[in-house]
């Protein structure tokens, strides 16, 4: 038993069922008490290639895995070579010998399964058998877990694992792993963000997929008969975000999202979703850019593009996600700013967070529904009335007033105008929204704080699950701060930090974050810790990289 | 008539051919809500350029979208609420141009809306460029010497994107558009009308269509008779060119049938969530 997590990493070829065998592997930890962080890293292919997985375990809460592995299972040479040095010490390799003697522990994984299949075959099942074998896990767990997650082929998967299990002795008391489950649910961040929205009231999500957002569609679609969720697979993102406006016309609560290249689509329907008032609620998913970029890995280069997104003048909320629970009630919560003010809001957040799964109880307590100010159903009603809060009230069809939306300037009825004091009055009535967004989102957590120490570290999104795991391998003479809300700016919050001195850490090579944070908070960047390789940080090299760079 | 007035000064060109247009829908929007449409449940959808001032002059419930767009943002109504009436209003810049996709796919998915082309052979708002239907040599300030594009059939593209109903009719015809009008709203699935719109300071082609319009006596027997006839110059030919049955696309998508009437309330959300982990 080692006081850090257990770290499991499995590497192969696209299509080897590396992905599910590592959630299969997941699942196992889960079920017997332990927590789970799983992060996959795939190329932007669906054959061949070179994939891995790495879940870390752990008897404590894990905020994101770590990068050297305890175990590793390789399927090719290929993953051998480019894995064999994460080993941590007193860990063990499994290869397939099939690849030649190296050093680790060799199986015929190759030669046992072409004895065991006839096609197709699974060389995963003889990762999982190694797994159980190595854990001390019983072959019937093994077999009975096997019948639990794989629906085809079963009896030459069993036959495989058979044959595999017996040749792996048990590692000497590895883990400790418990027989009582815990109270939480293995999620990706895309499906906590996806049930969020659900839960304060989304009847309807428009997409087009582009990785890392599309499992958020994915999911939606999968569900859409339990939740009753719309799931429209648009034939653009200009389509779905125009699709979902005119879904919010017709009294829907409805969502968009996608990576930083379709919200680039989407930016001249967000636009109108400001002139519009349109509640609009966008997921945006960043990977590394600019244009197609690279599609399968994780980046924050987006925050700019974010906090500007669209043209013209007009309010916005956008908050990013630092924890899967916080994802979960930010989604919610977002969609329901979104409608008490008839704004667009953007969920940000990335690949990172997006696609690894971890375990979490959904904060259900948190979450409020959301609901429109509802006007009468009168002749007279107009739908950009105006009021104090400059917050009109609602009505949908079908309905005896008439209801016009409009992206041209227009005047309370709705009807276009191109007066110049219609201009002013319709410009200064949606301003007039700024103040109660900026009152309303401080109902919510605007900013956390993670340790209570004199060095401060800043950062947002993603990059804080990584920090916080760095940060339980130092001394505790740190305090992270993480934002959530990034507009409106929690000013109020930040005071307390202004003119000091901090480490920002982000994945970007600008460090536009540092340069948001001086500009508006006046937080001076000590040093920045920049990652944009697309890559998320090993929280051994951060936890190095931060002492560094308070040292030098 | 119903009054549908909104009392917004109007803005086309005196002699515009969007005139015939407006006058015919609302005779359309009468007959209807005689025959039990409620003027409630009708919305309405337009894109930007001269044809979707329409929106303005008609006291109906929709939105004024972004040009191109109109199909997408009626797409979205019909499938939060399919009892709603959904009718789209579309230039042939905005829909065969900018917007060209949501058009193909509205009518590749059968939904269950109306689109009334507004085919004035160029963009008028913009001061007469050329458009997607322009013909050839058609000269504009961005085609000086003469379009060199050919021109769309939009019926014959319309009908192999997949419309189960496309006619034509003429904004000089007003008691033919109107029944072309209702009977193309009155349509369950994506249907298409092409109104000749001519363009009195751009495009004029009154002398060109009366000269050449003819009423076609029954639909073509297939559609690729309807297309065949579609595309010829003279006679140009008004009428429908096909009508059919097909599922519509907001019947055959997985979930609840009328999303804005049929949503779970926020207990039943949390309490499902707790049942499913």
């Amino acid at each position: 038993m080692t006081d850090r997590p257990y770290t499991v990493l499995v590497g192969g070829k696209a299509g080897d069922g590396v992905k599910k065998v590592v959630q299969v592997m997941a699942a196992v930890f889960h079920k017997r008490g332990w927590h789970t962080f799983q992060m996959d890293d795939y190329q932007s292919l669906i054959k061949g290639g070179h994939n891995f997985s790495i879940v870390s375990a752990s008897p404590e809460k894990i905020c994101n895995n770590r990068h050297k592995a305890d175990l590793i299972i390789c399927f090719d040479k290929k993953s051998y070579d480019l894995h064999r040095e994460e080993l941590n010490p007193g860990g063990c390799l499994f290869y397939d010998k099939h690849d030649g003697d190296l050093s680790g522990t060799g199986i015929e994984l190759t030669r046992m399964m072409k004895d065991s299949y006839a096609v197709p075959s699974n060389v995963s099942i003889g990762a999982l058998a190694i797994f159980f074998a190595h854990l001390g896990l019983s072959e019937d767990d093994l077999l009975e877990t096997i019948r639990l997650s794989y629906k085809r082929n079963l009896e030459e998967n069993l036959s495989y694992a058979r044959k595999v299990f017996p040749l792996v002795t048990p590692g000497e008391s590895i883990v400790d792993l418990k027989t009582t489950p815990l109270n939480s649910i293995l999620l990706s961040g895309n499906q906590a963000i996806a049930l969020g929205a659900w839960a304060a009231g989304l009847d309807m999500y428009f997409g087009y997929p582009m990785t890392p957002a599309s499992s958020i569609l994915h999911y939606y679609a999968a569900q859409s008969q339990k939740l009753g969720v719309k799931a429209v697979h648009a034939e653009s993102e200009l389509a779905a975000v125009n699709m979902a406006i005119g879904a919010i016309v017709g009294g829907a609560r409805a969502a968009v999202g996608s990576s930083g290249g379709g919200l680039a689509l989407m930016q001249e329907a967000f636009s109108m979703a400001g002139i519009v008032e349109a509640p609009l609620l966008c997921f945006l998913s960043s990977r590394p850019g600019p244009a197609t970029g690279v599609s399968t890995y994780t980046a924050q280069e987006d925050l700019m593009f974010a906090l500007h997104q669209g043209h013209g003048e007009f309010s916005r909320i956008v908050a990013t996600p630092d924890s899967y629970e916080r994802a979960f009630s930010l989604s919610a919560e977002l969609l329901c700013l979104a409608w008490e003010f008839q704004i667009p809001a953007i969920l940000l957040t990335e690949k990172h967070l997006s696609e690894c799964i971890t375990d979490l109880a959904l904060p259900l307590d948190q979450i409020r529904e959301a609901v429109p100010s509802l006007g009468k159903d009168t002749q007279d009603y107009d739908r950009y009335a105006l009021t104090p809060d400059g917050v009109s009230p609602m009505l949908f069809p079908p309905s005896d007033a008439t209801i016009k939306w409009n992206s041209h300037e227009h005047l309370p009825s709705g009807l276009r105008t191109d007066k110049a004091a219609d201009i002013i009055t319709m410009k200064d009535k949606r301003a007039l929204k700024q103040p109660g967004i900026e009152e309303a989102t401080k109902r919510h957590i605007r900013v956390n704080t993670y340790g209570s120490g004199d060095k401060l570290i800043f950062s947002y999104g993603s990059t804080t699950l990584e920090l916080r795991e760095a940060l339980k391998l130092l001394p505790p003479e740190y305090k992270l701060v993480s934002l959530v809300y990034l507009e409106p700016f929690p000013s109020d919050e930040l005071a307390q930090y202004r003119g000091r001195e901090a480490v920002i850490v982000e994945h970007s090579r600008e460090l536009p974050f540092a340069a948001f944070l001086r500009e508006k908070a006046d937080i001076v960047c000590l040093s920045g810790i920049s990652k944009y390789d697309g890559r998320s940080f090993d929280p051994d090299d951060l936890a190095n990289r931060i002492e560094e760079a308070f040292h030098d | 008539m119903i009054d549908l007035n909104t009392g917004k000064e109007n803005s086309w060109c005196p002699g515009c051919g969007n005139f015939g247009i407006l006058n015919s829908i609302k005779a359309a929007i009468t007959d209807l809500v005689e025959k039990g449409t409620p003027k409630a449940n009708i919305a309405i959808t337009c894109g930007i350029g001269c044809h979707g001032k329409i929106f303005d002059y008609l006291k109906l419930s929709g939105i004024y979208g972004l040009h191109g767009r109109a199909l997408a943002t009626a797409t979205g109504i019909k499938l939060a609420n399919p009892e709603l009436t959904v009718i789209s209003f579309g230039g042939d810049g905005d829909s065969l141009g900018e917007g060209l996709e949501h058009t193909l796919f509205a009518a590749k998915r059968n939904m269950d809306i109306t689109l009334i082309l507004h085919n004035n052979g160029n963009y008028g708002l913009t001061t007469g460029q050329f458009s997607p239907l322009s013909p050839l040599g058609y000269r504009g300030l961005s085609a000086p010497g003469g379009n060199i594009e050919r021109p769309f059939s939009p019926i014959s593209l319309l009908l192999e994107a997949g419309a189960t109903f496309a006619a034509r009719s003429y904004t000089t015809n007003p008691r033919h558009l109107r029944e072309v009008l209702v009977a193309a709203i009155e349509h369950r699935g994506f249907s298409f009308v092409e109104v000749l719109q001519p363009c009195i300071s751009y495009n004029n082609t009154y002398q060109y269509y009366n000269e050449r319009v003819r009423i076609m006596e029954s639909t073509p027997t297939d559609i690729y008779e309807a297309m065949r006839l579609s595309r010829m110059d003279n006679p140009v030919w008004l009428g429908t060119f096909l009508q059919k049955s097909d599922p519509c696309y907001h019947e055959q998508l997985a979930g609840v049938a009328t999303p804005v009437k049929d949503r779970m309330d926020q207990e039943q959300r949390l309490q499902l969530l707790k049942e499913m982990f």
